[in-house]
């Protein structure tokens, strides 16, 4: 009875290793708090907002009027593919890595043009410093470009950066990332399949 | 006037060489920046240039290319964009588009603005494009 019960938890283990194993990445994003605002304007902990939870998170800057809006929708397209597949429960998460000009309000003014649901989406900014802190757990840069100050004094300036959407598990622990403004879509629905499974 | 725009029309008709399809641009919200694309079908035997975009909607309009280096994305400025004889040109996602910086008003799913196109061989060619989600 003990031999037959070691083997079933031999081979259960092994399953579960099995699983992980489907998806590149295993880094754990839960050692470290990091407090930021949301689209709302409300202090929130990342990553308590998405424990327990599979997220796809996007990382952009809303002055971008060509990579980042294709992330975006990406993004968006991933959540109506998963809708049709009657999964429901994973989150969205976009962080701006421009929270000098991507205020709360400014996120919630982009959410709504491109009507995502703040049911399963949360839009990130906060202090710089955390932000790029943030950031570079996931290996996300970015940089500014083409800086000038007009004749009426406005400094604007646009932003060279690393085109990613990452899957983060239930456990809070990065497993995959991609290209965000070219991903197959299909591709990663499928690896969220593989988490649930 | 109607007389003399009739005149002018006959003496020089507008350059049908140059076409301009399926413009189209990304729904964004004031004060923004968004995308505008189109392709450039160009039945001329010899090349033109288009060099700058005018528009009401935004306070600055710009020929704009997407690159990379590495994993990493960008875009910059180009001063124009030649079309050679005989073929076509397409300003898509990802790669060359017209940027429209600090919009005047809201563009909304369905919303139409219009544009104009200067071409050095053409001259001047008017489009209207409507803000779609994505193509």
């Amino acid at each position: 009875m003990n031999k037959l019960f070691s083997i079933l938890i031999s081979v259960f283990l092994l399953l579960s290793i099995s699983c992980r194993e489907k998806l590149p990445l295993d880094k754990d994003l839960t050692k470290k708090n990091y407090n930021l605002i949301n689209q709302e304007g409300e202090e929130v902990v990342f990553p308590d907002i998405i424990k327990g939870s599979i997220t796809v998170m996007g990382f952009i800057y809303t002055h971008c009027p060509d990579i980042c809006p294709m992330t975006t929708h990406n993004m968006y397209l991933t959540e109506k593919e998963l809708k049709k597949a009657n999964i429901n429960d994973v989150k969205f998460v976009a962080l701006s890595f421009d929270p000098d000009r991507d205020s709360p309000e400014v996120l919630k003014k982009f959410a709504e043009v491109r009507e995502l649901d703040f049911n399963y989406w949360t839009l990130l900014t906060g202090e710089k410093s955390i932000v790029y802190e943030l950031m570079k757990r996931f290996d996300v840069k970015a940089i500014r470009t083409d800086e000038i100050t007009d004749s009426e004094g406005n400094y604007e300036y646009s932003m060279m950066h690393t085109d990613r959407i990452s899957l983060i598990d239930e456990n809070g622990r990065l497993r995959k990332n991609y290209k965000g403004s070219t991903i197959n879509i299909e591709e990663l629905v499928n690896d969220i399949k593989k988490l649930k499974d | 006037m109607n007389a003399l725009l009739a005149i002018l029309f006959v003496l020089f008709p507008p350059d049908d060489n140059i076409k301009i399809k399926d413009a189209w641009m990304r729904p964004s919200s004031e004060k923004m920046a968004t995308a505008l694309y189109f392709v450039i079908e160009n039945k001329s035997e010899t090349a033109d240039t288009l060099f700058l975009v005018d528009s009401d909607l935004a306070e600055r309009v710009e020929i704009h290319e997407t690159y990379s280096e590495g994993e990493m994305m960008g875009m910059r400025k180009v001063d124009f964009i030649v079309i050679e004889g005989q073929s076509s040109f397409e300003l898509k996602p990802g790669a060359h588009h017209i940027m429209l910086m600090k919009l005047k008003k809201n563009i909304n799913d369905g919303d139409k603005g219009e544009f104009m196109l200067h071409f050095k061989q053409a001259g001047e060619i008017k489009i209207t494009a409507t803000a779609k989600k994505q193509k």
